[in-house]
């Protein structure tokens, strides 16, 4: 019986094919569709030259006197990872789920860890490709050096992209429709974006600082930011915010692990079918 | 070896019984159809034999594999297709992408121009699958249920929302798949497709297997009584109908018996005797549907047979 087993398992070389090849679809899937694209992709790149057009050459006693530009690079580069890992990927899942297509997915014979591999994955691309595309951005548009320590960069990023991956999946579980999930995971996700910090410096002492630093958001950015830019008493590694992180990823894993459902959440109205289930992300979905 | 065997099954969702020990067996090859109202379990049934739920009690076989093993689920998966009632496809693929991507998952897929041709959709290949018709989308469904090349195929109301000719269609494309040896199990509201595919029969309500057989004996259908209905073409000037008969009010005389041929024997000769003109004679044994309505329990409405009147002497 252990070749059976195997077989259920994993298969080597030809499984991790599988892999690849679903991440080529869940690249083609994502990069097909413009509004998940250009949300997560675009605004990034649009809000850092908007905002570094118009005060990133002010100076903020936040951020100990320093360019607001050189803290907006990073902060865009944690944005395009939280909006990818989290936003974008719980709305989908969502979407997924809703339509149908987990339940497909769990009938075919693509293995659940082939599948989560390959989500991951995918939103690890987008993240990296985001965080290239904002880097070359700072330096050439903006003067922006490169990060200063690039170990503790990509730790941060790392571990900040798993993190919030696992927090998107948990997310995701908690919504209970399709209609709700653009709305909900998104005002969760810019409310705390701007008590977080993104939009302007906060001060560390400040209540503000204090009530968002529960929350994971505020950590990717500063962690970002402290292996970005040389500061006096800054190393770039960010220990501290990196456990945060962490602690809310095992947390989202333990929900999502928890609550993960292949089936639709809502129940099925009738026998209505055709395109009305298909809209874009957060479409509305009639009958 | 049966391709399904259940036995006694029984499954329970918060304390509601959906399937309360339901017994069948569907042999290699053939296609087998499941048929019964909304919530009767049909669904709970399909999805626990496709190792999506899990049971509460009984005995399941798929392919020979127990599909709630999951040591063996992905060997069971790589052998069956499933098309399920809610349309699901992504939305910015093409249809070839589509169908290449799932293809992948599967050790011997069929090819996927075949495919393409086999539900219609060749000339749709490089469009996005968004840019489909209903109908469409549902073809590509089917498709992608049987891309994997499966021993036994899961249709799950295959062709709700279908036009006619489109309905054809797809059971074309199930009867190509059964002639290649793929066994089918069909759960269908058409009493139509039933019969036009299915080799046998289960009615399932309230969780119990209620009746099974061939679409034609299902129920006593071949050995129950038929429906003989005429009318006079001279409505009143007529001698009395020598045999009892109801009449509605739109002149139509019915007679309900098992005993067809000395009926009309009676009947026709009475006609030639008295020179009474019998227009509209129709035989007629219970279609499968007026079975399964009597199987599931529908009460016809009391009007209409307020609305008829007995007559006749015996």
């Amino acid at each position: 019986m252990s070749g059976t087993i195997l077989s259920a398992r994993f298969r080597g070389k030809a499984d991790l094919k599988l892999v690849g090849r679903q991440i080529y679809y869940e690249q083609l899937n994502f990069w097909l569709n413009p509004i998940g694209a250009i949300f997560t992709v675009g605004f990034s790149v649009v809000f850092l030259v908007l905002v570094g057009s118009s005060t990133g050459h002010q100076r903020s006693s936040a951020i100990g006197g320093g360019l607001i530009i050189k803290y907006y690079v990073p902060g865009f580069i944690a944005y395009g990872v939280m909006a990818a890992c989290f936003n974008t990927l719980a709305i989908n899942i969502v979407v997924r789920r809703e339509m149908g297509l987990l339940k497909r997915l769990r009938l075919s014979p693509l293995p659940t860890w082939a599948m989560l591999a390959a989500v991951s994955a995918s939103t690890m691309i987008i993240s990296a490709a985001q965080v290239i595309l904002v880097l070359l951005i700072g330096r050439l548009g903006y003067n922006v050096p490169f990060p200063h320590n690039v170990a503790a960069f990509v730790v941060a990023l790392v571990v900040g992209a798993v993190s919030f991956t696992c927090v998107g999946l948990g997310m995701s579980t908690l919504i209970p429709n399709q209609e709700a999930g653009a709305p909900i995971t998104s005002i969760v996700f810019f409310v705390l974006l701007f008590l977080s910090g993104l939009w302007f410096p906060i001060s560390a002492s400040s209540g503000l600082a204090k009530f968002s630093s529960y929350f994971p958001v505020r950590h990717l950015i500063l962690s970002v930011y402290d292996a970005s830019i040389v500061r006096k008493g800054v190393t770039g590694w960010s220990w501290h915010d990196i456990l945060v992180m962490a602690i809310w990823g095992v947390a989202g894993a333990f929900v999502a692990a928890r609550r993960w459902s292949w089936a639709p959440h809502q129940a099925k109205r009738g026998h209505s079918r055709g395109l009305s289930s298909f809209g874009m992300i957060g479409g509305r979905r009639t009958g | 070896m049966p391709a399904i065997a259940v036995e006694h099954l029984t499954k329970t969702y918060e304390g509601v019984d959906a399937v309360k020990g339901v017994t069948f067996e569907v042999n290699e090859g053939e296609v087998f159809a499941l048929l019964g109202p909304n919530g009767a379990g049909k669904t709970t049934t399909i999805e626990i034999l496709e190792g999506f739920r899990k049971r509460d009690g009984g005995r399941v076989e798929v392919l020979g594999d127990d599909p709630a093993d999951a040591g063996t689920s992905r060997h069971l998966r790589e052998r069956i297709g499933v098309v399920l009632q809610e349309l699901a496809v992504e939305p910015f693929l093409s249809v070839r992408q589509a169908l290449t991507r799932n293809a992948g998952y599967y050790p011997n897929p069929r090819s996927v121009d075949e495919i393409l041709e086999l539900v219609g959709l060749a000339e749709k290949a490089d469009d996005r699958v968004k840019s489909l018709s209903g109908g469409q989308q549902r073809r590509l469904d089917l498709g992608l249920g049987i891309v994997g090349n499966p021993a036994l195929l899961f249709l799950d109301e295959p062709t709700t929302g279908f036009d006619p000719s489109a309905r054809r269609g797809a059971w074309d494309v199930v009867r190509a798949l059964t002639g290649g040896g793929t066994t089918v199990l069909l759960t269908t509201h058409y009493m139509d497709e039933a019969e036009a595919l299915a080799d046998r029969v289960a009615v399932i309500n309230s969780g119990h297997i209620i009746a099974e057989g061939t679409p034609e004996s299902l129920g006593g259908r071949d050995v129950g009584e038929s429906s003989i209905r005429f009318r006079l073409a001279d409505a009143d000037g007529h001698p009395p109908v020598p045999i009892p008969a109801t009449v509605s009010t739109n002149g139509v005389y019915e007679i309900k018996t098992d005993k067809e041929i000395e009926v009309l024997a009676a009947l026709t000769n009475w006609a030639l005797r008295e020179k009474v003109s019998v227009v509209g004679l129709t035989v007629e044994r219970l279609t499968l549907e007026d079975v399964y309505l009597r199987l599931t329990g529908y009460q016809p409405d009391t009007d209409s047979d307020a609305a008829s009147v007995s007559v006749g002497s015996s």
